[in-house]
């Protein structure tokens, strides 16, 4: 009876699917969050009679043949890359990319990992840090006694001194971008991590050619829609109830099976 | 020797690998470009040998093959720039491993050489049987009504569509993938349509599967009454008819 076992593979993969989607809905306010999905592939088919083979000595031949399928699996879980929208904080550290590209930060490890999220702060020595306190690269030191900060749509970043008429150039920001956005690995708190799906980062600064715009006082939201992934929601739902449907069909027939008198 | 559970035999092998089907199709609800199949039968009579006075045939079932609904499924508008899919009739041409296969399935993406490739990995063709490579300085493709892909206006080919005369040639090859025993029974199909930030679901039918699986059921049952019958008609014969007062 291999329908229990398909069954079950049907149950395993929605399962899998519910999870994915509600994490989604979880972090629909989380900033920089990209959607993810969850997609699915038909199994290896067992062939119980091949196609073309002579199915009687006058030749005649079989014209489809029996393929059996194995069940389902999930092929992927990918991640939806659209631009999320742009919210407005005025705060001063709060950046958003319009467009490709990612903020590189040092992680403790001194691996650098790759974010959208740019609610930005300043730590107690100057640098700008993620909400975690690692520091966005390029490091930059915005010097005390800073009234205000600028940072323009290609990434420079200024520093208004009191005292002082004409603005400092505290230094340029520089945004990554990956072949592959889909293959980055994720690794918590926003953060992505390169991997040999993702193709190695092309650095360079925001607004150049294929990199996208820097916006300050906004941040990026998560592009997860609350009605699409509902609307996703019910249909798992009532995949995994038709295929425990399934298990209860080849249920009762091994059932009848056995009450078949000898 | 008693044909009768043998033939009861035979129809519920077939309703085994029926209910196998079914619960493929269901598992598969939710696989884009996913196919749904149902078993076809067929009856084998044969002559009994010997059996003088009641020489009728008997038909026995067995199973002929595979048959495979080619009908488009639901479009889902996904507005990914790397979906896409075929309105109408073809198959997408992907480079797997293990040589050429084709799939409905248009979930696609970009590989760190920055090809198009299917979710797993595999290069999608172009018209010209080659990958299609992407430029990531630029901006999300656009695939127009006809294949032609292009980033910023830059025309960078054509996704492949191919048609085959007899659809029944086609395997599956897991992964959503198909093949065929010889590629050259592909034929390139100009014409086909492509949407872009659609995917295709599967064309399984919710309910029509169940009312299967019902029904299946049922027959299984009413396979193993009658198998039931019959051996009770055996053992009365043994026991009434035998005895001699």
């Amino acid at each position: 009876m291999r329908a229990l076992r398909i069954a079950a593979t049907g149950m395993a993969a929605q399962q899998l699917n519910v999870e994915v989607i509600s994490n989604n809905i979880a972090n629909m306010n989380t900033v920089g969050f990209k959607k993810q999905r969850a997609e699915f592939q038909d199994l290896l088919y067992q062939n119980v009679e091949r196609a073309g083979v002579q199915s009687s000595t006058g030749g005649t031949v079989v014209p489809t043949g029996v393929q059996i399928g194995s069940g389902v699996k999930a092929g992927s879980v990918y991640r939806i890359t659209e631009q999320g929208a742009l919210t407005q904080t005025g705060n001063k550290l709060d950046l958003a990319i319009d467009g490709k590209g990612f903020f590189q930060v040092l992680l403790p490890t001194g691996e650098t990992a790759y974010t959208r999220a740019g609610n930005f702060s300043v730590s107690e020595n100057g640098q700008i840090v993620t909400s975690e306190g690692y520091v966005v690269q390029p490091a930059m030191t915005i010097p005390q006694g800073a009234t205000d900060v600028t940072i323009s749509p290609d990434g420079q970043v200024q520093a208004t001194i009191a005292g002082q008429t004409a603005p400092a150039n505290v230094g340029q920001l520089q945004t990554a971008i990956f072949y592959n956005e889909g293959g980055l690995e994720a690794v918590g708190e926003n953060l992505l991590l390169e991997s040999t799906a993702s193709g190695p980062p092309i650095v360079g600064a925001p607004a150049d050619n294929g990199f996208g715009k820097l916006k300050q006082g906004y941040t990026e939201s998560s592009n997860v829609d609350a009605v699409s992934e509902v609307t996703a929601l019910i249909v798992a739902q009532r995949a995994y109830e038709m295929n425990s449907k399934v298990v209860t069909a080849a249920d009762q027939m091994l059932s009848t099976a056995s009450q078949l008198k000898s | 020797m008693n044909t009768s559970l043998y033939v009861g035999l035979s129809r519920q092998e077939t309703l085994q690998r029926a209910l196998d089907i079914a619960a493929n199709n269901i598992a598969n609800a939710d696989t884009a470009g996913f196919k749904v199949e149902q078993p076809l039968v067929r009856t084998e009579p044969t002559a009994l040998p010997g059996t003088g006075l009641d020489s009728r045939p008997i038909a026995f079932v067995l199973d002929q093959g595979v048959g495979r609904d080619f009908r488009e499924g639901a479009l889902e508008n996904t507005g990914g720039a790397y979906d896409v899919a075929i309105g109408g009739d073809g198959f997408f041409q992907v480079q797997a491993g293990a040589g050429l296969r084709y799939t409905r399935d248009g979930r696609f993406t970009v590989d760190a050489q920055n090809r198009l490739v299917t979710k797993a990995g595999d290069p999608v063709l172009g018209d010209n049987g080659r990958p299609i490579v992407l430029d990531p300085n630029r901006p999300a493709p656009a695939i127009a009504k006809d294949g032609t892909i292009s980033q910023a206006g830059v025309n960078l080919g054509r996704i492949g569509v191919f048609r085959f005369a007899d659809l029944s040639t086609l395997q599956k090859a897991g992964a959503n993938l198909y093949s065929v025993p010889d590629d050259s029974q592909a034929i390139a199909a100009p014409d086909a349509t492509t949407l872009q930030g659609v995917v295709e679901k599967s064309n399984v039918q919710p309910v029509l599967e169940i009312t299967n699986l019902i029904e299946i059921t049922r027959a299984y049952e009413r396979v193993a009454r009658m198998m039931d019958q019959t051996s009770d008609l055996a053992s009365r014969a043994v026991n009434s008819l035998g005895r001699v007062n």
